[in-house]
C-alpha cells in the first residue's frame, strides 16, 4: 500500500528541517550561507526581547492591513460584482491596476505617510486588496441566475436575496479571494518593513544582513515563515468550516443505490 | 334540502371555477433589432384541479409565459388572475414554482431548501421542519432530508423541488419542464410519481414540456404553442382514464393525440 500523501508531505518536511540542521553542520555550507536550525532557535530565544519586539509591530501592522484589503476588497468587490455600471466604470481599471507592481508606489507612501506602521500598513493594504476586490466581484458576477429566479419565485425581498442567496453563493470563492488578499497582506508588510523602517520582522532582516549576521537573519526568516504557515492553516480551516457543504458525505457516506435502479425500484412508485 | 343542494351545487361550481385566468396576454421585449413580439393574444382558463400541459418548439415563449404566471415577468399587456386576484409579484402561498434544474440551492440541505420558503415568511422553527418532513414523506424520500444536493441523483434533487414548490400549500403549482435534464427512465417515474402527487394534493398543475409523449401521459389538457410570436394554436383534451398507465402509451388513442399535437408543431414550423 502506498502512504498517505499527509504522511509522504510530514516526511518532506522533517527531512528538510534535519538537512538545514546537517548541511551546515558537516561543513557543506559556511554559517554565513546558512546558519544552523538550533543554531538560528539559539538565536531566536537568546535575543526574544528584539525579536518579541519586532513580531508585535509586524502583527499590529498585519492584522490592521488584512482588515482593510477584505474590508474594502469585499465592498468595492460586492458593488462591481453586483452593480452593472460600476462594473463598467471600475472593472477594467481595476483589473490593469492589478497587473502594476504596486511597491513601486511605497517611496510615495513613506512620503506621506511617514517610515512608522502607517505606510506599511496603507502598502500592504492595498497590496491585498485587488484579489479580494477581484474574487469578490467574480463570485458575485458568476452566481448562477437561477438561483435568484428561484429565491424571488418564494417570496423573497431584495435584502433577502442577498442574505440567502448571494452571499452563500459567493463564499467559496470570496474566501479564496480572502486567503489570497491575507497573505499577499503579509508579503506586504514584510517587503516594506525590508525597504524602510525602524521596526518590524522585516526590519530585522535587512538590518542584519547589511551587517552579515545570519543567525540572526535567518532566526527572523523563521519567524516570517511560521507567521505564514500558520495564517495559511487558519484560513484554510475557515474555508472548511463555511463551505463544510461541498465536501459533505464525500468520504463517508454514498449515494444508497445506483441513481437509476434507486428511483425506480427502491421509492415507492 | 335545499340549502344543501345549493351548498354542493356552489361547491362544484367553485371546483370548475378557473385557478388561472390569462386574459388578451402580449409580451413584446427589446431586442438587439428593436422590439420583438414574444408572446401574442393568450387566453387561457386553467380549471381548479386540472392538470394543463403546455408544448411548443423552443424559443416560443412557454416559459415565459408560465413566469409570468408566477409573477416573476410582467407581460407588456394582458391581465392574468391567480384565484380571482391579478398577480403582479410571486407569491408563494398562491402559486409555487418548480424549475428546471439547479435551482436546489447547494449549500442547504434538502430539508432545509423545503424550509427554504417558510423560512423566508420567519415561520416558527418547530412549524417549518413539521411541514418539511411531511413534504418529504409526500415526495418519497422519507430519511433524505439531511442530504445535500449533490448527494442526491437527479430525479430525487427533481422531488426535493417538488416537496419546496408545495411545502406552502398553494392551490397551483408551475411546473418549467421539471424533468427536462431526467434521462428517459427516471423521466418517466418521475412523471409517474408527479400523477401521484398531484392526485394526493388537489393541485392545479401548468406543466411546461417540449415532450410530446410527457405530455400527453400527464395532462387532462394540452396547449400547444406556435413559434415565436408565440400563440396557443390548438388545445388538446386527453381522454384516457385515470390513473394514468404505463401501458397506455402503447394504446391507439394515445398515439393519435401524440400526432395530432405532433402535426400541428409541424405544420407551424
Amino acid at each position: 500500500m502506498r502512504p498517505a500523501p499527509a504522511t509522504v508531505r510530514r516526511l518532506i518536511l522533517v527531512l528538510m528541517l534535519v538537512l538545514w540542521e546537517l548541511v551546515p553542520r558537516a561543513g557543506l555550507l559556511p554559517e554565513l550561507f546558512l546558519p544552523s536550525l538550533l543554531k538560528t532557535l539559539d538565536v531566536l530565544v537568546r535575543n526574544w526581547a528584539e525579536y518579541g519586539h519586532a513580531l508585535t509591530v509586524t502583527l499590529y501592522e498585519v492584522v490592521l492591513a488584512m482588515l482593510i484589503a477584505c474590508g474594502a476588497g469585499i465592498l468595492i468587490g460586492a458593488m462591481v460584482g453586483g452593480l452593472s455600471r460600476v462594473r463598467q466604470l471600475l472593472l477594467p481599471v481595476f483589473s490593469s491596476l492589478y497587473a502594476v507592481p504596486i511597491v513601486i508606489l511605497y517611496p510615495i507612501f513613506t512620503a506621506w505617510l511617514g517610515v512608522g506602521s502607517q505606510s506599511k500598513i496603507a502598502f500592504a493594504g492595498i497590496y491585498g486588496f485587488f484579489p479580494v476586490m477581484l474574487s469578490t466581484a467574480a463570485g458575485i458576477q458568476s452566481i448562477d441566475q437561477n438561483f435568484l429566479v428561484a429565491a424571488r419565485s418564494m417570496g423573497a425581498s431584495l435584502p433577502q436575496q442577498i442574505t440567502r442567496v448571494v452571499i452563500p453563493a459567493s463564499m467559496p470563492t470570496v474566501l479564496a479571494g480572502l486567503r489570497l488578499g491575507g497573505a499577499l497582506a503579509l508579503i506586504g508588510v514584510v517587503v516594506s518593513e525590508m525597504l524602510t523602517a525602524a521596526a518590524g520582522i522585516g526590519y530585522l532582516i535587512s538590518k542584519y544582513r547589511t551587517v552579515l549576521d545570519s543567525p540572526r537573519v535567518f532566526a527572523a526568516i523563521l519567524m516570517i515563515l511560521v507567521l505564514s504557515v500558520l495564517f495559511d492553516a487558519l484560513a484554510r480551516s475557515v474555508e472548511r468550516r463555511a463551505l463544510a457543504w461541498q465536501t459533505a458525505g464525500r468520504r463517508d457516506r454514498q449515494l444508497p443505490v445506483d441513481k437509476e435502479t434507486y428511483a425506480s425500484t427502491a421509492l415507492p412508485a | 334540502m335545499q340549502r344543501v343542494a345549493n351548498l354542493s351545487e356552489l361547491r362544484a361550481k367553485e371546483a370548475q371555477a378557473a385557478a388561472i385566468e390569462v386574459a388578451e396576454l402580449s409580451h413584446v421585449y427589446l431586442g438587439r433589432e428593436g422590439k420583438v413580439p414574444a408572446l401574442e393574444d393568450i387566453s387561457l382558463d386553467v380549471g381548479a384541479g386540472r392538470f394543463v400541459v403546455i408544448v411548443g418548439p423552443s424559443g416560443c415563449g412557454k416559459t415565459s409565459l408560465l413566469m409570468m404566471m408566477a409573477g416573476l415577468r410582467r407581460p407588456s399587456s394582458g391581465t392574468i388572475l391567480c384565484a380571482g386576484r391579478s398577480i403582479d409579484v410571486p407569491d408563494p402561498d398562491r402559486v409555487g414554482v418548480v424549475f428546471q434544474e439547479a435551482s436546489l440551492f447547494p449549500w442547504l440541505t434538502a430539508l432545509e431548501n423545503i424550509e427554504f420558503p417558510l423560512s423566508i415568511r420567519r415561520a416558527p422553527r418547530l412549524e417549518r421542519r413539521r411541514r418539511a418532513d411531511a413534504m418529504l414523506d409526500l415526495v418519497g424520500l422519507p430519511g433524505f432530508g439531511a442530504r445535500y444536493p449533490h448527494e442526491l441523483s437527479g430525479g430525487m434533487k427533481q422531488r426535493v423541488s417538488i416537496a419546496r414548490g408545495l411545502v406552502q400549500d398553494p392551490p397551483v403549482l408551475l411546473m418549467d419542464e421539471p424533468f427536462a435534464a431526467l434521462d428517459e427512465q427516471t423521466r418517466m417515474t418521475m412523471g409517474h410519481e408527479l400523477l401521484r402527487i398531484w392526485s394526493q394534493t388537489n393541485k392545479t398543475v401548468v406543466f411546461v414540456t417540449h415532450s410530446l409523449t410527457e405530455a400527453v401521459y400527464l395532462a387532462d389538457e394540452v396547449l400547444v404553442m406556435s413559434p415565436r410570436p408565440g400563440r396557443i394554436i390548438d388545445r388538446v383534451e386527453v381522454t384516457l382514464p385515470r390513473p394514468r398507465t404505463y401501458e397506455m402509451m402503447a394504446t391507439d388513442v394515445f398515439g393519435r393525440l401524440r400526432e395530432r399535437i405532433w402535426q400541428k408543431i409541424r405544420k407551424v414550423n
